[in-house]
């Protein structure tokens, strides 16, 4: 009767053991459309004015502040999209249309950061993008707005620059990430994908 | 005695900085979401349905920005946009909503920057005689509401098919008179054709 019982159990461990491994490859085999690249030449636009976006914030009694949020942008915003599009090419202005699929134009739309006295204290930071895509004939065909934010001790005299520096760059490179993440998911960016005719190549030298 | 009453102002002071203002970040409610159709100032075409709700209540404001708007010109209103077409993609940008009275030509709702700018220079004007801490304090809390104004802002969005998009609009209204009907005109895109049209909501 106990070996009886045993056996039973162990069979349905085994089962179970079986089942679950199954479900975890098949899983890992699947992937979520956000997973693939999507196969579209584009270009993204970082200007210079874009880049060199400054936002002051606070006032004499509280402090001004200066937030190069441009800056930090130009820099992570190329390598967090470098993996959602099979090829992408950064421009300081937007390309002739024969040359890309897609042009991918990003826009503060606004930026806030709270203020706390306590060197301590956490203060936030919001940044929020716009982002601006069109096709080769110049139509928007997405349009997104992603919130990257972080958040830092308020600092010192002595560190307030440095963690003026990190709250900026973490809260951009959160919104880089978002971008990617929401491009990468966007199912009109897939179906232009499966519509938009390949650009010609130049020819190899 | 001097040195008692220095070591414990410095102690309270460094105990006030440690402490996070009392309606920090987290503190702020967010405004309950319903499907658009839900709503009793609605309006739908062509598979987008557009619900809103002015937040007129002083309380109902205070709750969820922890400051009165209204009494500063603006009243946030919660819109709801939902795309319930058989397959078509919409394209919403808030930079083309306008506003105006009924029956007067319209203007673009004011940016919440504008919103948030006129909380925070009216909480410093309050509080200048208190004190340069004080009101240094109070600022930063004004910060944290301003900040709650921005990411409670409804943003511009592609409208996928079964999607919805929520947020605010900060309307000025007038703050000695009682305020008129206000129509809300929300332009949207679709995608595969281009053709915009545009849903008009009145409250």
């Amino acid at each position: 009767m106990s070996r009886t019982r045993h056996s039973f159990l162990g069979l349905l461990l085994f089962t179970t053991i079986i089942f679950s491994a199954a479900v975890v490859t098949a899983h890992g085999q699947t992937k979520s459309p956000a997973d693939t690249t999507l196969e579209l030449k584009a270009a993204l636009v970082l200007t210079p004015e874009f880049c060199a976006t400054k936002t002051k914030k606070g006032s004499f009694v509280s402090g001004k502040e200066t937030f190069e949020i441009g800056k930090a942008a130009c820099t992570d915003l190329e390598p967090a999209l470098q993996t959602v599009f099979s090829s992408l090419t950064r421009v300081a202005a937007v390309p002739p249309p024969e040359e890309v699929q897609v042009v991918l134009q990003p826009k503060f739309s606004d930026v806030d950061a709270t203020k706390t006295l306590g060197a301590f204290s956490d203060r936030e930071m919001v940044v929020l993008l716009e982002w601006t895509v069109t096709d080769r004939s110049g139509k928007t065909i997405w349009i997104e707005t992603v919130q990257g934010s972080a958040k830092h001790h308020m600092g010192n005299a002595f560190t307030h620059n440095k963690n003026l520096k990190l709250i900026v760059e973490d809260s951009v490179r959160d919104a880089a990430e978002q971008s990617a993440s929401k491009m990468s998911s966007s199912p009109e960016l897939r179906k232009l994908t499966q519509s938009a005719p390949r650009p010609s190549l130049p020819p190899e030298k | 005695m001097l040195r008692t009453d220095l070591l414990r102002i410095v102690g309270i002071l460094v105990a006030l900085s440690l402490v996070p203002p009392a309606y920090a970040a987290d503190k702020f409610p967010d405004y309950p979401v319903r499907p658009a159709s839900d709503y009793a100032i609605k309006t739908e075409k062509a598979g987008v349905t557009i619900g809103v709700q002015p937040i007129e209540d002083l309380k109902e404001q205070k709750t969820y920005f922890h400051t009165e708007l209204s009494p500063k010109g603006f009243v946030p209103v919660f819109v709801v946009i939902q795309n319930e077409s058989n397959g078509d993609s919409f394209l919403f940008d808030k930079s083309s909503i306008t506003y105006g009275p009924a029956d007067s030509s319209v203007s673009t709702p004011e940016a919440r920057s504008k919103a948030g700018e006129r909380i925070g220079i009216v909480s410093f004007a309050a509080l200048s005689v208190t004190g340069a801490l004080i009101a240094m304090k109070l600022i930063s809390n004004a910060s944290w509401v301003q900040e709650n104004i921005l990411k409670k802002e409804l943003q511009s969005k592609t409208l996928s098919v079964g999607t919805s998009t929520h947020g605010f609009l900060y309307v000025p209204v007038p703050t000695n008179t009682p305020r008129q009907k206000i129509t809300l005109r929300v332009p949207v895109t679709r995608t595969s054709t281009d053709e915009t049209f545009v849903l008009e909501l009145v409250f």
